[in-house]
């Protein structure tokens, strides 16, 4: 189908005049223009309750916008919603407590309208590290294998744009950095685009293209950071020199967006 | 105690507590039986079971035929109440008038829906069956409803992520979400059905373990009647337990507490009252409308004009709102302290219960067991007990009002958060304090669920026992005006009846809605 090797293309994500404000008057977006190039990983650092949450469900077609539209290859979000081409893996992993990991995992495929797929549930499973939990419930599990399991469950429909909203808060270093070396290799292949938010710096750099500093509400972008290190990222990366001035660059824009003065950077 | 201890404590250990109760109930029995032998009060559970021996064919054929027709009631009631559930959810317009009428319905005196059953469905199975289902049908919808509903919105929005819409949301989530409650509710119901199959065979069925309480009750059989009370108890458990036993099976997560949220406070002023209205008004049009479209006769069918006419227009009316009057204060004298009684003693047992762990422990299983006693057993032997004065009456309906206090009490002190106990166990604060700041405002809720839905059950406890037992106040007029054919009288008390008791039900709702926005506003629906 044509239609098919035109959105095989990584779609780029427009965000045009969006904003967003809650019932009481809490306007939480000003109208915001932003576009997020097709098959990057962007990450959005701000501080907590910003709006970063409530940018990822607009962009979901999960809320509605004030003003402004998103647009996600060219189509609605709801359109792509429709064809099982956007997952996201919400702040709290939300698994059902009644199904087990591989069975929430087959329950996003059947969502999404796509065959069931035994052999992909596992193996996601087994990328994300819970290899040997594929049958344990949630309960069963720990905060950070509950939001590795989440993601596992956004990734499994193979989406377009795939929107993760702190997933790796509760993960431990060592498991997040093997997580920041294998997902992203795993996105370039299949041509994803990805928005993600996070609170760590680090984890911003170590998987990101490009890191977008938000202000505090209402959200404004006040630092767009490109992200030049070479794919794949090892581990060992964050020894490196560039690394950290990028890190420090990015919580420079933190403070400063926040109305505090910058810190010294080390000399 | 550990959150591990709370949350499992392992289920072989509560079957001993559950059989550890038992015995000691058991020995209780047997104790006061030998110290009261010679009053004609009490029968000792030797003398009970050689009763059972002797009788075993009567006693069979008649738990048999009862158990069929509570089989059936609560077949018909539940699916009636799942369809019910299935169309107040997916027309949310409707849920108001749907769940007000079935208050309504459910509000109706079984005492005198009996007889009148009776009357419209002639001779047979037919009233005990509707009675069965519909002692059933309220307490599996409200816990329904709220089941479909107790979805986090995060699980909703991972099914619109994908595009998918209500059905795949009814279907993957709440479908499946709203089964603990579903179960929760058909274990509440096992029970009620067996009561409100005995209920219906008062009104002059042939068989059943009704008939029998009937006859034994006039013959003062005093060990036949603690047999029947027995039988009539150990099925109700069993028929708990059982549908507890499969819930277990069947779900993974622990059973919820079934709170029937009241509606959040977002309504203006007179929206409550004007839903009661049209809810009136749309009841009286079915009542009318069903009348009219089986073409039945007006002499034992009445129609709410002709209730009207006999309360009001007739020449005898006045007389006739006299005798109704005086017999619902009659009742109200006693059921009132009773209510209250019920209510205050649940929920300070329980409360004082939780500071000692291992009582709670003991006391639950106990009360659960209790609680599915049924009424029309237990009426005869507390008034037995303490005469047919004030005294037999107003204990009876605090201990129907006490069991479900009680138990939902325990459970919704029980439910005080994993995280926010752990939080007072860190600063080592004291038992009393911790039920002070977090046990009993959790309980609230639970407590005020229980407090509602005991109003017609307390209703439904005075006024058998009235008809029973004592020959007075409303239970009896009623049971009077249908021997006598009166049928004016009997429609005019259940229209009234029913109305007050939807009133108290209101009144206690809004006495809820108060309470809870003050001292507990996160339990409130959102
Ligand atoms: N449904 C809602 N109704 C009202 N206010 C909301 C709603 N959702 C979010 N808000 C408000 O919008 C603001 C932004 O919320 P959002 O969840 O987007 O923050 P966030 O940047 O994701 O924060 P965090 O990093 O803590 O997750 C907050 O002040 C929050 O109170
Ligand atoms: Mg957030």
């Amino acid at each position: 189908m044509q239609a098919d090797t035109a959105s095989a293309m990584p779609p780029e994500i427009v965000c045009a005049g969006l904003s967003k404000s809650f019932p009481g008057g809490l306007r939480v977006l000003p109208p915001l223009d932003l576009t997020l190039t097709g098959g990057q990983t962007t990450a959005l650092v701000g501080p907590s309750g910003c709006g970063k949450s409530t940018l990822l469900r607009l962009i979901a077609g999960l809320e509605a916008p004030d003003t402004g539209r998103v647009t996600i290859g060219g189509e609605s979000p709801a359109t792509m919603q429709k064809r099982g081409a956007i997952s996201m893996a919400f702040q709290d992993p939300s698994l059902l407590p009644w199904r087990t990991v591989r069975g929430n995992l087959a329950l996003a495929l059947k969502l999404a309208h796509q065959p069931a797929d035994p052999g992909a549930v596992d193996r996601m499973i087994a990328l994300v590290g819970l290899a040997g939990f594929e049958d344990a419930r949630p309960a069963a599990l720990s905060g950070g294998m509950r939001q590795r399991a989440a993601v596992a469950r956004a990734m499994v429909t193979r989406p377009r744009l795939l929107l993760l909203d702190e997933p790796f808060g509760a993960v431990d270093e060592l498991t997040r950095r093997q997580l920041a070396f294998d997902l992203p290799r795993l996105w370039e292949t299949r041509g994803t685009t990805t928005l993600l938010v996070t609170h760590s710096v680090a984890e911003a750099v170590l998987l990101a293209d490009r890191v977008l500093v938000l202000s505090p509400r209402p959200a404004r972008v006040v630092a767009d950071i490109p992200v030049t290190l070479p794919h794949p990222r090892r581990p060992a990366i964050t020894q490196e020199a560039a690394f950290h001035d990028l890190a420090d660059g990015i919580f420079s824009a933190l403070m400063a967006g926040a109305g505090q003065v910058p810190a010294q950077t080390a000399p | 105690m550990t959150r591990a201890d709370r949350l499992g404590g392992g289920r072989f250990r509560a079957g001993i507590t559950a059989g550890v109760g038992l015995l000691i109930l058991l020995l209780l029995w047997e104790v006061l039986a030998r110290a009261l032998s010679g009053q004609f009060l009490l029968a000792a559970p030797a003398e009970v079971l050689s009763w059972l021996n002797a009788q075993r064919g009567l006693m069979t054929r008649a738990l048999i035929q009862t158990l069929a027709n509570a089989a059936a009631g609560f077949l018909a009631g539940n699916l009636v109440a799942i369809a019910l559930a299935g169309i107040a959810f997916v027309w949310p317009r409707t849920e108001r008038p749907v769940t007000g009428l079935a208050l309504l319905i459910f509000c109706l005196p079984l005492v005198a829906t009996g007889p009148i059953l009776r009357v419209l469905l002639g001779p047979g199975n037919g009233p005990q069956i509707w009675l069965a289902a519909l002692a059933v049908y309220y307490t599996t919808l409200i816990p329904l409803l709220v089941g479909l509903r107790a979805a986090p919105a995060s699980w909703l929005d991972l099914v619109r992520s994908h595009g998918r819409g209500r059905w795949a949301e009814l279907i993957h989530i709440r479908a499946r979400a709203a089964l603990p409650y579903l179960f929760a509710g058909l274990q509440i119901a096992a029970p009620a059905a067996f009561l409100g199959a005995m209920v219906g065979e008062f009104t002059g069925a042939e068989r059943g373990m009704g008939v029998l309480t009937i006859r034994f009750i006039r013959a003062m059989d005093v060990p036949a009647i603690w047999a029947l009370a027995s039988v009539a108890a150990a099925v109700s458990i069993l028929a708990y337990a059982s549908i507890g036993w499969l819930a277990r099976a069947v779900l993974t997560e622990p059973p919820p507490v079934i709170l029937a949220p009241p509606r959040a406070a977002r309504a203006r002023r007179w929206s409550g009252l004007r839903q009661m209205l049209m809810t009136g008004g749309l009841a009286l049009l079915l009542w009318w409308a069903a009348m009219q479209a089986l073409d039945l006769n007006r002499f034992f069918a009445k129609r709410p004009g002709d209730v009207f006419d006999a309360l009001f227009l007739a020449p005898d009316a006045g007389a006739m709102r006299a005798t109704l009057g005086s017999a619902l204060l009659e009742t109200a004298v006693y059921l009132l302290p009773g209510y209250l009684a019920g209510l205050a003693l649940g929920a300070g047992l329980a409360a004082l219960i939780v500071l000692v762990p291992p009582l709670a422990a003991l006391a639950m299983p106990l009360a659960v067991a209790l609680r599915s006693v049924p009424i029309v057993t237990t009426a005869p032997l507390i008034v037995l007990a303490l005469g047919r004065g004030a005294a037999g009456t107003t204990a009876l309906v605090a201990v129907m009002v006490f069991f479900p206090t009680f138990v939902a009490c325990l459970h919704g002190l029980r439910q005080a958060p994993g995280q926010i106990m752990d939080v007072f166990d860190s600063h080592a604060a004291g038992r009393l304090s911790r039920l002070i700041h977090v046990r009993i405002p959790a309980m609230l809720p639970a407590f005020f669920a229980a407090a509602r839905v005991s109003v017609p059950a307390a209703i439904l406890a005075v006024t058998v026992v009235e008809w029973l037992a004592t020959g007075r106040g409303i239970g009896s007029l009623m049971a009077l005006s249908a021997s006598i054919s009166d049928y004016d009288m009997l429609w005019a008390s259940v229209v009234v009846v029913a109305v007050l008791s939807v009133l108290c039900h209101a009144g206690v709702a809004a006495l809820e809605r108060r309470v809870l926005r003050r001292y507990a506003p996160e339990q409130e629906e959102p």
